[in-house]
């Protein structure tokens, strides 16, 4: 992974020296909360329902075992012994004190790690595919594009007070574990001939009014990609809305100029920047920065591995767990392995301290210090010989890290919610637990197949309901808590926003119409094997719309 | 309003003059870019030095024929959140090469000084920060990631050169 | 986007809450001006008199940050649209976390 030089470390400590000064003028009194609050957000400070809440940005999901370690450090020593991990594949410590927060950030950067730019109106973490450098399936490592993004848009003068927040994804796979259709700006790594290039998305995104994104470049060969971010920045920056907080992102932008109009604002920005203008991005940086993710040299194994097999043979519950949990890595031998953060009835997304410490051990162990963070909040370990495995499996099962259930119905997005989160309108984290005990059971969920529940408790849709193929969105009827089920949502290469299957429904009622659906399901499939968002796509919503709403 | 320049407080000889408002005896004023645009060369104000308050939705671009006999730009930062004066001011110092004083009015904050200087920025003008504020503003970071308006030597160009 | 919250009408009975600027903890105004940690503590405030205390909570920003009105009974329970917002303000979130949230 890629490490910083002095460069990037003197900036990172240089950043923490501001937010402290800032912070002691806020809490001297020389500086008011409403010029704070910007400068708070953009190092990750929320105010939430109990307490500050501190966002710390994870690059593009990347942790090694030295990082992950510092985090649990953390969160034992600052928060209450736990972090959850989010949709953009950062972290959030929900306890810390602003006070403490800018020793907190230096803790952070002694391990090359930082707060910077995880909210406010500026670019946020660049996300990206959690399996890079690892799958089987991706065109090349979209991570050094991610990496030279990073620093790209880290600390850019001119785009720092955007019309609203602005993210940014990348794929190199044809299928894509990045949801790049749902962002600012998607970019797809592809190749011509043997020029590496990005295909463009823009204006894709959730929320209020969700929307997949137009692709407004075919190709966009890598020399120029920075300047071409450039030009969709600055047309943004001039020309987004500032009349209305849900009206200002890209997207609207996009669909109120129209694909076309905004697509030639933007080569016309791109044809008018002059040559002392242009980035110029140097060949040697590319390829510095590229050689970080050129590891780890794995030694050549055979792609079967006996003691794998024998295991599997052995132990039900890793035969079970290896079903489902794994990934096909590049290289024979090896595989990704997802760590689940969704045990049953538990807390989607969290990690206890205790926890993180056994993922970074075994990271450092059999991982070659690789660990990443996915958008669908849990952990992969990208690089694992087939033959450690299984001890792997034991030391993730007593740490209750091996529930076998990686994109599976309980496998859920779930957003913090009214339990935590000062824009919720619903709880989330207690109607995934709900659900999931409806189908605790692992035939049950094996024999349902791949399956993405998405909960979010407000419009905001941090839980990413819109792309679920059942979303859940929380809203609020005149205090009480209410539930909106959708249909048809897809984050992936057909990405599509979810349909809303009928009026909502009170928590009570939620995991009846889940399991309404769900037999629905099961009774049309052509067979076993036809996935419910496949099923659904070819039978359509009536027959699940009538399974929920039977009882009216 | 104290104004602030090269590290200094400075004198400001310029008055703007609001729309609605006729300029009386002032020698060196500053108008909105519409009226500057029409009026530029009306008697009583083609006789004065002229400046122009570019208003964030307004287009630099309008005032590219006119960068050589302008001494002053101000952009108007009427509320610190809308960001549009920092593309204001990278297009016309690097884009249209404007080299007289590129000037930060209205709701300007202490914190925002450091990347309004890398905008393109050398005066400031506002209630919100005072000069020992701007001098730290702008001592926080040596170094950047990005060109910019500043001649500051970008990461990547110093790492080219090792 | 913290604090818009419902706007109360002047008679409707009203706490104070806010957070701890250094903390981040959730407080309620007492009685007499001061802040608890505790919503059984809260002062209850109407008409001219709430507006006073809700605008010298604004001017505390070294103490507390963010204040804004709570409905409350008469006798200091707290009710209306936003009960469960502050009951889970006052009690913590609904689900047990970290340790005690597992499920081994």
């Amino acid at each position: 992974m890629y490490r910083y030089d002095e460069f990037d470390a003197t900036l990172v400590n240089e950043r923490v020296s501001q937010f402290r000064g800032q912070v002691a003028r806020r809490l001297a009194g020389s500086l008011l909360e409403d010029e704070f609050k910007p400068l708070r957000l953009q190092n990750g400070v929320y105010l939430q329902m109990h307490a500050y809440m501190l966002r710390v940005a994870i690059p593009y999901g990347q942790l090694g075992s030295t990082q992950l370690r510092r985090l649990a450090e953390i969160s034992e020593k600052y928060d209450r012994g736990y972090g959850h991990f989010t949709t953009r594949q950062n972290i959030q410590f929900n306890w810390v004190e602003l006070k403490d927060i800018p020793d907190i950030l230096q803790d952070l950067a002694e391990v090359e790690m930082h707060a910077i730019q995880t909210s406010g109106n500026c670019i946020r973490n660049v996300t990206s595919d959690h399996f890079a450098g690892a799958t089987a399936d991706e065109l090349m490592d979209p991570r050094p594009w991610c990496e030279i993004i990073r620093q790209w848009s880290t600390f850019h003068p001119e785009f720092a007070f955007l019309p609203r927040k602005f993210k940014i994804a990348v794929t190199a796979a044809e299928h894509d574990r990045a949801a790049i259709r749902v962002h600012d700006i998607g970019l797809h790594l592809k190749k011509r001939g043997e020029t590496i290039g990005f295909e463009g998305h823009v204006g894709g995104g959730q929320g209020r009014t969700p929307v997949i994104a137009t692709k407004v470049s075919e190709f966009v060969p890598e020399s120029e990609i920075l300047d071409y971010l450039e030009a969709v920045m600055r047309v943004y920056n001039r020309f987004g809305r500032r009349d209305n907080k849900y009206k200002a992102r890209i997207k609207i932008l996009v669909s109120e100029t129209g694909a076309e109009e905004f697509s030639r604002l933007v080569e016309a920005e791109y044809a008018a920047q002059s040559p002392h203008e242009k980035i110029a991005l140097p060949v040697t940086e590319i390829e510095r920065i590229t050689a970080y993710f050129s590891g780890p040299d794995l030694p050549a194994r055979p792609s079967r591995s006996k003691a794998f097999d024998d295991a599997r043979a052995a132990d039900p519950g890793f035969d079970q767990w290896a079903s489902v949990n794994l990934q096909p890595h590049k290289h024979a031998g090896y595989t990704s392995l997802t760590v689940s953060l969704k045990p049953i009835g538990g807390l989607a997304g969290d990690a206890t301290t205790e926890q993180m410490m056994v993922i970074a051990d075994l990271a450092e162990t059999f991982g070659h210090d690789d660990i990443r963070v996915s958008h669908a909040q849990n952990i992969v370990l990208p690089h694992i010989a087939l033959d450690d495995l299984h001890a792997i499996y034991q030391q993730l099962d007593q740490a209750g890290l091996a529930t076998a259930n990686e994109s599976l119905i309980t496998d859920m997005i779930v957003c913090p919610g009214l339990d935590y989160c000062n824009l919720a309108n619903a709880r989330s984290i207690p109607v995934g637990q709900d659900i999931q005990k409806v189908f605790a059971d692992p035939a049950y969920q094996r024999d349902i197949g791949k399956l993405h529940i998405n909960i979010s408790g407000c419009i905001n849709a941090c839980g990413h309901h819109h792309v679920g193929h059942i979303g859940i969105l929380g809203v609020d009827r005149k205090g009480q808590e209410f539930y909106q089920i959708s249909l048809g949502g897809r984050a992936d290469e057909k990405a599509a926003i979810g349909e809303i299957a009928g009026k909502a429904l009170s928590q009570e009622e939620i995991p009846a119409a889940i399991k309404q659906i769900i037999e629905t399901y099961r009774s049309h499939r052509l067979t076993k094997d036809e996935r419910f968002i496949d099923t659904l796509e070819r039978i359509g919503h009536t027959p699940f719309k009538e399974a929920i709403y039977a009882a009216d | 309003m104290p104004l602030i320049k090269n590290n200094q407080i400075a004198e400001n000889i310029w008055t703007y003059i609001p729309d609605d408002e006729p300029p009386t005896t002032e020698s060196h004023i500053v108008l909105d870019l519409e009226r500057f645009l029409s009026e530029r060369q009306q008697q009583d104000i083609s006789n004065r030095a002229l400046a122009v308050r570019l208003a964030p939705a307004d287009d630099p671009e309008r005032l590219r024929p006119y960068l050589d006999e302008l001494d002053l730009i101000e952009v108007d930062f009427p509320k610190y959140a809308d960001g549009r004066g920092f593309s204001h001011a990278q297009l016309l110092r690097r884009r249209y090469g404007y080299r007289g004083e590129l000037r930060a009015v209205g709701e300007v904050l202490r914190d925002q000084i450091l990347y309004m200087h890398r905008s393109g920025f050398d005066t400031f003008s506002t209630t919100r920060a005072d000069l020992s504020d701007v001098m730290a503003a702008l001592d926080e970071f040596s170094l950047s990631y990005q060109k910019a308006a500043d001649t500051r030597e970008t990461v990547f160009g110093i790492r080219l050169k090792r | 986007m913290t604090s818009v919250r419902p706007k109360l009408k002047p008679e409707t009975p009203k706490a104070v809450t806010a957070w701890d600027t250094q903390t981040g903890q959730t407080v309620w105004m007492t009685p007499d001006g001061s802040w608890s940690l505790s919503a059984k503590d809260l002062g209850i405030f109407v008409g001219d008199a709430a507006e006073a205390k809700l605008s010298a909570a604004r001017g505390q920003e070294n103490k507390v940050t963010d204040p804004y009105f709570m409905e409350v009974t008469e006798n200091g329970t707290i009710c209306g649209r936003e009960t469960l917002r502050e009951n889970i303000r006052s009690n913590g979130p609904t689900v047990a976390y970290g340790k005690a949230g597992q499920t081994l």
